[in-house]
């Protein structure tokens, strides 16, 4: 999902840059706010910020011949929301930028534009969606995280076909190519890392469920209900 | 036994089923490369503009891996990092669990000199 630097025309960096910053410094303001009111919320911002960091450094080869990386942005998004998770986001990104040329300084704000924050916000709107129904926990963990996976690449897709659009078509024609390139390599990884993220979020409920209850992650019902469905089966 | 575990199951199975995937993928097409999506992305820019990629300069100058051991060296930095945070907080859970411990104060630490 990088663009990488100097593949982006100047104006489009700036128009993304300027969608990035207020949405950082939300998450900065929500993050300071957190963290004073809560010290336990900081193991599961490590928890779910390690993922970022561990799913984004794999490039998983893909059915089309070409390799990609994982997100992990999911877990992030169901315990802390779209902005701290785009602030997370964002500290990966830097570090690709400056020590792997993965994406650049010019690029980065449109990065974390699909890294950061429309593929977490859509996984945050199905999350919301999702919380106070009957579907089970682990299901909705699973489709966030695919769904912010997957929505990530359609919106760097998006985003080239903006500032690239086909001279036959346009950027409707250029946004199907590269859908083709970015998201439909996408969609197999986008699987795995949901079951994945999924089992992650069991031992979440299994070792610390006290903390998904305080901060309001799932009704108290549901979780005491999971947990007690995984300890009788024990 | 399943009932529990259905969740490790099922993350075995479809990292399997990935795995074999991706083998039936390098099988019927040999000539794949398995290049970044990053790098497809470029191409196909300097497709629709007709611009060859190496004439695409960076805006703000960048510094990059001067080989691919090195690229790979500081993806694995990045994956350490991400596992040391998942390991501690994780281990530290699990303590808390298993010995019903909250934490020591740290003042208890002085007065036992």
């Amino acid at each position: 999902m990088h663009i990488m630097e100097g593949f982006l025309p100047a104006i489009w960096c700036v128009v993304w840059w300027l969608i990035a910053l207020p949405c950082l410094g939300l998450g900065l303001f929500q993050l300071k706010r957190i963290l004073a009111t809560d010290r336990e919320a900081l193991a599961l911002l490590g928890v779910t910020g390690a993922f970022i960091f561990i799913l984004s450094s794999l490039k998983l080869p893909s059915v089309t011949g070409s390799c990609s990386h994982p997100t992990g942005t999911g877990l992030s998004a169901i315990s802390f929301g779209p902005w701290i998770t785009a602030v997370v986001a964002a500290v990966v990104l830097l570090f690709q930028s400056l020590f792997l040329a993965h994406g650049g300084l010019s690029t980065m704000g449109a990065n974390i534009v699909s890294m950061g924050i429309v593929g977490p916000l859509v996984g945050y709107a199905i999350y919301r969606a999702l919380r106070n129904t009957q579907v089970n926990m682990f299901l909705t963990v699973f489709l966030v995280c695919a769904f912010a996976d997957l929505l990530t690449y359609v919106t760097t897709s998006l985003e080239l076909a903006l500032a690239y659009p086909a001279a036959v078509g346009g950027v409707a024609s250029s946004f199907v190519v590269f859908m083709g390139i970015f998201a439909v390599t996408q969609i197999p990884l986008a699987i795995v890392e949901g079951v994945i993220l999924a089992l992650v979020f069991k031992y979440i409920v299994q070792m610390k469920p006290d903390i998904l209850v305080r901060l309001h992650i799932f009704p108290e019902e549901k979780i005491v209900a999971t947990q007690r469905g995984l300890a009788d089966a024990a | 036994m399943l009932r529990n575990h259905w969740l490790e199951v099922l993350a075995v199975v479809a990292v399997l089923t990935y795995v074999g995937v991706f083998l039936a993928t390098t099988m019927m097409n040999p000539t794949a490369e398995f290049a970044g999506s990053d790098t497809r992305g470029s191409q196909q820019i300097s497709q629709i503009t007709g611009i060859p990629e190496e004439d695409f300069h960076p805006l703000i100058p960048q510094w990059v891996p001067p080989s691919g051991e090195i690229e790979s060296a500081l993806f694995t930095l990045q994956a350490a990092v991400g596992g040391i945070v998942l390991g501690y907080v994780f281990g530290s859970w699990r303590a808390q669990r298993r010995y019903g411990v909250a934490p020591a104060p740290a003042h208890n630490l002085d007065t036992n000199v």
